[in-house]
């Protein structure tokens, strides 16, 4: 390792199909690590366990480290206009394909629990296509979003811009429970 | 928050084969939004878009509460003592198998890059297991760990229980590089 390699993130390098793919896994694997640290720490927590909970969450920080280096090395960081333009193709595929699949499976399947979290999960989507699509059109010049607040609900992930409705229009969830950013 | 949860999106016991499958990539997809989306805020914050940075965290907060109810549905949340186990599992594959085989391909295909990001997390991780190996023995005696502060690098993820060091072992960040849990 070189010096000038040092406190920095990795590069991108394309070199090696196969290396691609397991970075790409281990992105994957990270990713899923992160948050299941976060989802874990919160149980933690509610069982009267706040220093591991603080375990948990520092862990899943550093698996965060992981995954952004992985997706450097993969290319995956790119300006904030070609970062929305992967954003929203991400939403996309999940909005037109992926949750519609599920969906259907989980039907057949006779799973409810499953198609509600496919559906929260759908509907979220759907803001976030929106918001990706208006907000690109923003950066193409140069424009930086309004100053305006986001809110998030944290059952089912809806996503507004500007005001936290009274109650989720997804799941009912009332406005004092939104996360605001 | 979770006897909401509990009450919408119970653990279903026979979840179908196919159903799991779909939930298990949906959890995959909604993990790696989530840690791409913080990426990305960054990146539009380096290039002078607070707002855009803003939302990017905003909707990675939504894709961390789709990723956790997937996971919810699966049965992938359990206790304390089991969430430990299930970490220590994790790490365990990462370091025992999945990155030393990664590390061969990448070296063998002349991927700087990947071998780098590919050790920084193999080290990480290690430490993790073990910091999940104490916890758990505390945990199963009833007992939280101690009140120290953790310390985590964000170059490359090593962690650290209490005070962090002045350089990073295994990248040579300076001690102001660590972020305190």
């Amino acid at each position: 390792m070189t010096e000038s390699y040092k406190n920095t993130p990795p590069a991108p390098e394309d070199k090696g199909a196969m290396t691609a793919e397991n970075i790409a896994a281990a992105l994957a694997g990270e990713s899923q690590a992160s948050q299941k640290y976060l989802a874990f720490a919160d149980v933690a927590d509610a069982e009267g366990y706040p220093n591991v909970a603080r375990l948990f969450r520092a862990v899943a920080y550093a698996e965060s480290t992981h995954a952004r280096n992985h997706l450097s090395v993969l290319g995956g960081i790119g300006t904030t206009a070609e970062n929305l333009k992967a954003a929203w193709g991400g939403e996309t595929f999940e909005i037109d394909e992926m949750y519609p699949a599920y969906d259907a499976v989980a039907e057949l399947q006779g799973n409810e629990s499953a198609r509600v979290s496919i559906r929260y999960a759908l509907k979220a989507e759907t803001d976030h296509q929106d918001i990706y699509d208006t907000t690109l059109k923003g950066i193409e010049g140069e424009k930086d979003l309004d100053d305006a607040r986001v809110y998030v609900c944290p059952i089912c992930g809806h996503t507004v811009i500007g005001k936290a409705p009274a109650y989720c229009t997804q799941c009912g969830t009332t406005a004092e429970f939104f996360k605001e950013f | 928050m979770e006897e909401a949860l509990e009450k919408r999106l119970p653990k279903t016991e026979d979840l179908g084969a196919m159903t799991e499958e779909s939930l298990k990539a949906a959890f995959a997809g909604e993990s790696q939004a989530a840690e791409k989306y913080l990426v990305w805020a960054d990146q539009a914050e380096d290039e002078g878009y607070p707002n855009v940075a803003k939302l990017f965290r905003a909707i990675s907060f939504a894709e961390t509460r789709h990723a956790r109810n997937h996971l919810r549905v699966m049965g992938g949340i359990g206790a304390t003592a089991d969430n430990l186990l299930a970490a220590f599992g994790g790490e365990s594959f990462e370091v025992d198998e999945m990155y030393p085989a990664y590390h061969s391909i990448a070296k063998k295909q002349g991927n700087n890059q990947a071998v780098r990001s590919i050790n920084y997390a193999l080290k990480s991780e290690v430490d993790h297991k073990g910091m999940y190996t104490d916890a758990r023995e505390q945990v199963l005696d009833g007992k939280d760990v101690a009140d120290q502060q953790v310390h985590v690098c964000l170059v490359c993820g090593h962690t650290v229980i209490g005070d962090a060091p002045d350089k990073c072992p295994y990248c040579a960040a300076g001690k102001e590089l660590y972020k305190t849990f």
